[in-house]
Parts: structure tokens; C-alpha cells; sequence
């Protein structure tokens, strides 16, 4: 349906910039300054450009903030402190304020991989194939002294010494078991890591150089 | 609620050291289980609340069966089974705990099994139950329960070939058997491999034989383990 | 080099190379195999192992007749409570036989107390059965005191039966919660955690820890009662019946949950006695054995109570038992703050004990059941034996016997009546 809708391109010439239509944004149109604000260049013949140079950076940070704010655990407890992790997902400490309730069941719908609890080596094989069942982009938090270093069954003879042995992690979250606020606070710094891309998933597939701030980053 | 406030006074005499109590009034289960089963017990031992006694290994399934079935015994409930290890060259013990309402306490059947040729009939057929305590005994000790239909190991991996309750199972930095009394280390020097240090020119190294805290020569053969005092 | 019995294979920490993390992934023996025939043949399945089977019961369930075959549940599954594997034969919907694997948890915490010092151990213990805590800490530490020939003075005793009577009504309150949860119901285990949080903080407030406390001394606890302790004791207290009667009202007049517990999963209490099956599910069964009454530890015997049963031995009695027990603590809690005495807290114990040598036997009914401690002494500071028995790891055996004929669905359900807790079953 044709819109009666102002343009700045020459109506009678569809292609008046050489192939590409006129990049029209409706509810700016006319309004030259705001759009120069946003950073955009007056075409010689008509029109603005410059728009899609500054998408990709500014999707990829969008990206990021989606991602960040929307880390779904899997919900896979090894032992005691997955109990303190469910207590951080329910009522009292709510850690669905930051978008990580839904703890999923399949490591195919999961952002993160909460290793909660001792690492045994009879667990080590099915946890790894957990981790790698998990779709990219990942990231790994080990929760609990055991998981970090094996903690107070450091000495056992069935216990993995620390879950980093078998898989990448990217926060450690020390305690046995950690407070639901400390659990909270590391995922909190895992927020920072995604945003800041500095995850362990990168060195799966690399995407480009490391950065550390982000244009427009208000932190 | 007044009681529940903070009260910081002297500890209490009780706190003192001193000997265990007298044996509880078990004289009646004492002598049913003496006229019941004569020579089968021996080495009566009693606790405050825990009467106990010693069997052979190959009467302890008939034991445990009159003991359950028995109308003025009747215990009918298996408490615990467990296995304890006495160290390279000594011996066995699968431990029943056995709980009756006839009587005041706990009764403790200690049956001896060869460390050798570990090998005691199961008692799966009084006690279905008993199935998980005898896997989990052959699993940590590697005892044989014979006539038990599901003699597997239930918590490490079917290709685990040690037994890690064994007295002779040492941990990696085993505090309780060094030789140096619990100090020692995390590290295990006489792992690491020295070639290369030794080899090189000039570098010595002493070999971690020489050293006197290495623990790998102390806690074998059973030496050390066997000139510890243990119980009876 | 160092002369190790080869047997005696000391598994090497330190070194974890890439064929160690092979074998690590071989460990859980999941090796594809297809069905033998029948309805499902060509089904890919994952669970029998590639190996001829070691004992006649293995042989039993990994053989597959016509129509039948192998799901497998675990170790990740979402209401296994813990890391547990289920082999499960179904032939269609219907379960035919169930193999549990254990020990993808197991961490020989028995081994490591035995290379602990006596005060250490009650440490060890607590991430045992991580629900209930002070339980697993009450029977060494009365193990220990019977070893050594000491005794807590009476307010010790009396905070110890406190806070153990606390820790059941957190921990049964979490059953009703996980057992309405694994039938899809979410609102009951999120009150339950509202209540299992504020005991905890509570508790955590007398001892310093939140979880696993850490609580309980050889001839003693560690701690007084504190203010902040009390008042929480006291808001608490004011609200809980409340809060309790709410979830009740949530769970037990639901027609889904009631047509999903009654007549499920039926223990006698015959079999119940011969499978091990302890503490409120056998008490479901109607069989009165509480280790509170019939061997009386702590002050049990200066309360009064009664041993409450129910008839049934289904799903829906072992829930009902919960309920009734968490009200019977709440009233035990009333007595015991009634008669707290004054005086100390910690009999004089030295940091390192030697008993003498000797052995003991410390039981306590923890909220899954008769939970025993069996320590031996050689005169040193570390125990020479420590034995745990602990009674989910028994009840669990209930499991395959009840489940046959039954739905694939029901497992859970059932599983969950049975409440048990993976740390304790693996140790």
C-alpha cells in the first residue's frame, strides 16, 4: 500500500544514488539535525547515508547487552550447592531480576553452565559432555571451593581438583557453599565478562579482537 | 524463655574425663544369646548401650538368621553393615548392627574374614536391604559376598581395580601415615621425574630415596602400618 | 619406585593430560547399542554397557525381550535430586525393571575421616546429606563422646536438639516442595524455600555458617544462643504454622497430586523392615520405629512425643508423614525451649583427642531415617575406622521394587516420596 510519507530522495528518480534507494528514516524525515546528530552524512544528492557503518558495531554491543541480560543457566546441581542455587533462583534472593530464571533442563536451550557441587571423576565425562552439548556463544561458573580447587576433598581419590581440569571456566565463586549473594555478585561479574567479551568462549571461535570498552559504554 | 539468654558459667563438671559407664542391664540378652547360640559367640564386650560379640565368618550367616528369626531375640532389623580393615597380614571384619524391641541396646556381630581369601556368605536372603551395604563393601574393601546375585561395584567405575577403604590405599598426601606425622606436604617429590635435573651439568640433586620424609618407602609392605598400635 | 603395591593403584591428581580426560568420558560408559528387535528396533540406545555383564542381576536387566528397551535417566536429569543415573526398561510406557547407578557423587568422605583428627571429622560429615546438616554432625559427635568418655553438659544437649529439630522441618518442608515440584507444581518449593532460607539464616546465625554449619563439638556446640538468634527463633516461630498450613492447603486436597500419590509406589511394612527402609517412610508403613524412642539419644527421653505413624506406605502417606512430623518438631521446639537450663555449652576437650582404644556406635534418626555412625579407635588422633550409614543411601533400594508396572512418568514421583538426598547416597 502506498504511503503518502515524505522523502528526501527525488521521487521521480528511484535511483538517484547510484543503485541504492534512499535510506529513509519516517520518523526523523526532515529532520536534518537530528540526524546529523546521530551521526550521519547529507548525501550531495539528497538523502542521508552513513547509517549502516555505524550498525554493526553498535548490533554486536546490543548483541552483548542481550546476551549479558539474559543468561539462562542450566539447571544441572552436582551437590550441595546446587541447593544454594536454587535458593539464589527462588523467592528470597530472585535471581530473575537479572533474566537468569529459567533454569533449563536441556544444555541445548542454556547460555551458562553452573558447575554447582563436587566434581567426581565418575561425573567428569558426563558433565563434559554436558558442556559441549551446550550451543556457542557459553560460558562456565564454578561455584564452590570443590569446583574451584577441589576444596576440602582436594585429597579424596575420586574427586576432580578443581572443574578447570576438564573444562574452561570463567568464574570462580569461592565458598562452601557461597552465599546466594555471592552467587549472585559472580554472576554479576560474569555480566561484565559478556559485555566486555572477555569469555573463555572466544578461544573457540575467535571473533575478532579483545576489547575492553565499548563506545558508548556508560559504566 | 528467660533460660534462653546468653550464661557464660564455669564448664560444666561433667566435661571432665571419665570412664565409660557401666554396661547396660542387657544380663537378660546376654543369657538368651548364650543359651541360643553358645559356642558361636564369644569375646562378649558391651558399651553403654551396645552389646557385642565375635563370630567366625562362616557361622555368621547362621547366627544372623537365629537371630532374626529367634522369637525372644527377634531382631528383625538390620541397622548397619559395615567392613573394617586391619592392615596387610592381619584380617577382615563385616560389622552387623542388629536392632530388636526386646532388648535395651544396639547388638554388634563381628564376623572375622580372611584378608587374604576375603570371602563371606551374603545375607542378602535375611535382609534384601543388605544388597547395597555388601556392594558398597565389596566396592571399597573387595570382600566377596557369596550367593549375592549383584556383587558390582556402586560407586567408582567398573574398570576401577583398587580398593580404596584398604588400610594399604594410601592418599595422595596421606596425613595420618607419614612419616612425618601430618606436616608433610601436598607435593609428592618422589613423583617427579629428576632426569633431566640430574643430567644436567652443574646441578645436583639429591634423590628423593635419600630424603627423610619420603613417604613412598615408609607406607608399603605393611611395616608401619603394622606396628601401630590398633584395637583388638 | 616407591616400591606401591600395584594393586593398589594411587590415581595421580596432579596430572590430568588429555588421555586422562579420555578416560574420563569412557568412565561413563555410554556406549550406543541398538535394540534387540521388536517394536524398537534400529532405535538408538544409550545405557548397556560394552561389556558381558558382571552378575547374574546385571544380566537380568540389561537383557532385552521383544518390545522392550532401555531409557536412561541421568546423571543430568532435572529431578533426579542430585547426579543419580536410572536404567530404566520400559517396554512402551510402562517401566519393566530399574538398575539406579550410584556413585557419581561418591567422594570417600569415610576415607578422608579416617585421615582426620576427631574435632575435623565434624567437619567432613557435613556436605554428606547436605539437607540435613546438624544430623550428620549429631551421630559422630555422640560416636566420639562415647569413645572419648565425655558428656555434652545439658544446654548443650538442649541447643543440640534445637537446632536438629529445626534442620527436620527445613529439610521435610523441601520434600513437600521437591515432591510437588517433580509433578510440575513450582508455587510449593518456592514457599518451601522461603522457609528453609529463614531457618537457615537463622540457623546461621547461632553457628556462623550458613549451609553446613559446622555446628556440633565433641562434648558440646560451638556456640551459645545469641540474640539475633532468638529473635529470628521468635518471628519465626509466630509465622510458621501459618505458613505451613498455606502450603499443606496448596499440596494435599489437589486432585493431581492425590491422583498421583495414592496407591503409588506401596510399601508393606514387612518389606519395608527387609529393604532397610528407615525413619518417616517407614513409619508410613505403619511400623513405629523411631531411633528417638526406641533407643533414646540427646534428651528425646525428657520430651514427650509420640511416634507418629500412618497406614498406607504409599506416596501420599510418606507426605502426610512429613507434614506430621514437621508439626511434631514445631511442638518439640516448644518443650525444649521450655526446659533449657542454664550452664555451659562445651565440656572441656582438648583440640586433638586420643581415645582410648575402643569402639562406638552413634545413631541419630536424621529426616530420611536411622542415620549411624561407627568409629573405631586405635589410641591415635584420627579415627582408624569411621563408618556412615547413611539412609537414603538404603532406602533408594525401595526404588526398583516399587516402580515395575508402573508409568515412566511416575518414577520422579515416587523417587521423590522417597526423598533422597544424592550426597548422603554416595557418600
Amino acid at each position: 500500500m502506498a504511503v503518502d510519507r515524505p522523502t528526501t530522495g527525488n521521487a521521480t528518480d528511484p535511483m538517484p544514488t547510484g543503485g541504492h534507494g534512499p535510506i529513509v528514516i519516517p520518523d526523523q524525515a526532515g529532520d536534518s539535525d537530528l540526524l546529523r546528530e546521530f551521526g550521519m552524512d547529507e548525501h550531495p544528492q539528497g538523502g542521508f547515508h552513513g547509517l549502516l557503518e555505524v550498525i554493526p558495531t553498535k548490533a554486536d554491543y546490543i548483541l552483548d547487552l542481550i546476551r549479558a541480560n539474559s543468561l539462562w543457566p542450566l539447571l544441572s546441581g552436582l551437590s550441595c550447592c546446587a541447593i544454594e542455587m536454587m535458593s539464589t533462583a527462588t523467592s528470597v534472593n530472585d535471581i530473575d531480576r537479572f533474566g537468569m530464571f529459567p533454569f533449563r533442563a536441556s544444555p541445548r536451550q542454556a547460555d551458562v553452565l553452573i558447575v554447582a557441587g563436587t566434581l567426581t571423576t565418575k561425573m567428569a565425562g558426563p558433565l563434559v559432555r554436558l558442556w559441549e552439548q551446550m550451543p556457542e556463544p557459553k560460558w562456565c561458573v564454578a561455584m564452590g571451593t570443590c569446583t574451584t580447587s577441589g576444596g576440602r576433598f582436594k585429597r579424596s581419590y575420586s574427586v576432580v581438583q578443581g572443574v578447570d581440569r576438564v573444562m574452561p571456566v570463567d568464574v570462580y565463586v569461592p565458598g562452601c557453599p557461597p552465599r546466594p549473594e555471592g552467587l549472585i555478585y559472580g554472576m554479576m561479574k560474569l555480566h561484565e565478562l559478556v559485555k566486555e567479551r572477555r569469555g573463555q568462549w572466544r578461544t573457540y571461535v575467535d571473533r575478532g579482537p579483545q576489547r575492553t570498552r565499548w563506545e558508548g559504554d556508560v559504566r | 524463655m528467660a533460660d534462653l539468654r546468653r550464661s557464660r558459667t564455669a564448664a560444666h563438671p561433667l566435661g571432665r574425663r571419665r570412664p565409660l559407664t557401666t554396661p547396660v542391664a542387657a544380663g537378660a540378652l546376654v543369657r538368651a544369646l548364650a543359651e541360643r547360640l553358645g559356642s558361636d559367640l564369644r569375646d562378649l564386650w558391651t558399651d553403654e548401650d551396645t552389646v557385642e560379640y565375635q563370630v567366625d565368618g562362616a557361622r555368621a550367616h547362621d547366627v544372623l538368621r537365629t537371630l532374626r528369626d529367634d522369637d525372644d531375640l527377634a531382631f528383625f532389623m538390620l541397622a548397619d553393615a559395615a567392613a573394617v580393615d586391619y592392615g596387610p597380614g592381619e584380617r577382615f571384619e563385616v560389622v552387623y548392627h542388629l536392632f530388636s524391641w526386646k532388648h535395651p541396646g544396639w547388638l554388634r556381630i563381628r564376623a572375622q574374614v580372611d584378608r587374604a581369601d576375603p570371602r563371606i556368605a551374603t545375607i542378602t536372603d535375611l535382609w534384601e536391604g543388605a544388597m547395597f551395604h555388601e556392594r558398597e563393601m565389596y566396592d571399597m574393601m573387595g570382600i566377596v559376598f557369596e550367593g549375592n546375585r549383584d556383587l558390582r561395584r556402586i560407586y567408582m567405575s567398573p574398570d576401577y581395580r583398587s580398593f580404596p577403604q584398604r588400610r594399604d590405599f594410601v592418599l595422595p598426601d596421606d596425613a595420618a601415615d607419614s612419616s612425618a606425622a601430618g606436616v608433610r606436604p601436598l607435593e609428592r617429590p618422589e613423583t617427579w621425574d629428576l632426569t633431566r635435573f640430574n643430567q644436567a651439568p652443574g646441578v645436583t640433586f639429591s634423590p628423593s630415596a635419600q630424603r627423610d620424609d619420603a613417604p613412598g618407602e615408609a607406607v608399603t609392605g605393611g611395616e608401619t602400618l603394622s606396628s601401630k598400635s590398633r584395637p583388638r | 619406585m616407591t616400591g606401591i603395591d600395584p594393586e593398589t593403584r594411587i590415581p595421580d591428581p596432579i596430572e590430568l593430560d588429555r588421555a586422562e580426560e579420555e578416560r574420563l568420558r569412557a568412565v561413563a560408559g555410554l556406549t550406543p547399542v541398538r535394540a534387540s528387535g521388536g517394536e524398537y528396533a534400529g532405535f538408538e540406545q544409550v545405557g548397556i554397557p560394552d561389556r558381558p555383564p558382571q552378575t547374574e542381576r546385571e544380566r537380568e536387566v540389561y537383557t532385552l525381550d521383544e518390545g522392550e528397551m532401555l531409557v536412561n535417566m541421568g546423571p543430568q536429569h532435572p529431578s533426579t535430586h542430585g547426579v543419580m543415573r536410572l536404567v530404566v526398561k520400559v517396554r512402551g510406557e510402562i517401566i519393566v525393571d530399574i538398575d539406579p547407578v550410584l556413585g557419581y557423587l561418591h567422594r570417600g568422605i569415610e576415607k578422608l575421616c579416617e585421615n582426620a583428627t576427631y574435632t575435623t571429622v565434624l567437619t567432613y560429615v557435613d556436605p554428606m546429606d547436605y539437607l540435613s546438616t546438624m544430623h550428620n554432625e549429631h551421630a559422630p559427635a555422640i560416636a566420639f563422646e562415647k569413645l572419648y568418655g565425655v558428656k555434652a553438659p545439658p544446654r548443650a544437649e538442649y541447643i543440640r536438639a534445637l537446632v536438629v529439630e529445626l534442620n527436620r522441618i527445613f529439610s521435610h518442608g523441601l520434600m513437600m516442595g521437591f515432591l510437588a515440584l517433580d509433578m510440575g507444581g513450582i508455587t510449593p518449593i518456592l514457599y518451601a524455600f522461603i522457609n528453609r532460607d529463614e531457618i537457615v539464616d537463622m540457623l546461621s546465625a547461632i553457628s556462623g555458617q550458613r549451609m553446613l554449619f559446622n555446628f556440633f563439638r565433641v562434648g558440646g556446640v560451638n556456640f551459645d544462643t545469641n540474640d539475633e538468634f532468638l529473635s529470628r527463633l521468635g518471628t519465626w516461630r509466630g509465622n510458621v504454622m501459618k505458613n505451613i498450613e498455606m502450603n499443606e492447603r496448596m499440596i494435599t486436597e489437589n486432585e493431581i497430586f492425590r491422583a498421583r500419590t495414592i496407591d503409588m509406589g506401596t510399601l508393606t511394612g514387612q518389606q519395608a523392615i527387609s529393604l532397610g527402609v528407615t525413619g518417616p517412610n517407614l513409619r508410613a508403613c505403619g511400623v513405629p520405629f523411631d531411633v528417638r524412642k526406641a533407643k533414646p539419644y540427646s534428651i528425646y527421653h525428657e520430651l514427650e512425643f509420640d511416634v507418629i505413624t500412618q497406614q498406607g506406605g504409599d506416596s501420599y502417606a510418606r507426605y502426610l508423614q512429613r507434614i506430621a512430623e514437621i508439626k511434631q518438631s514445631i511442638h518439640l521446639i516448644d518443650q525444649i525451649i521450655d526446659k533449657m537450663p542454664h550452664g555451659s555449652v562445651q565440656a572441656q576437650v582438648p583440640g586433638i583427642i586420643r581415645p582410648r582404644p575402643g569402639r562406638a556406635y552413634g545413631a541419630v534418626e536424621s529426616p530420611r531415617g536411622l542415620y549411624s555412625v561407627y568409629s573405631i579407635s586405635d589410641g591415635g588422633p584420627n579415627p582408624y575406622r569411621f563408618r556412615m550409614r547413611d539412609p537414603s543411601f538404603i532406602s533408594l533400594q525401595a526404588l526398583p521394587k516399587l516402580m515395575p508396572g508402573r508409568l515412566v512418568a511416575d518414577t520422579m514421583a515416587v523417587m521423590a516420596s522417597l526423598d533422597p538426598v544424592m550426597g548422603g547416597v554416595d557418600k
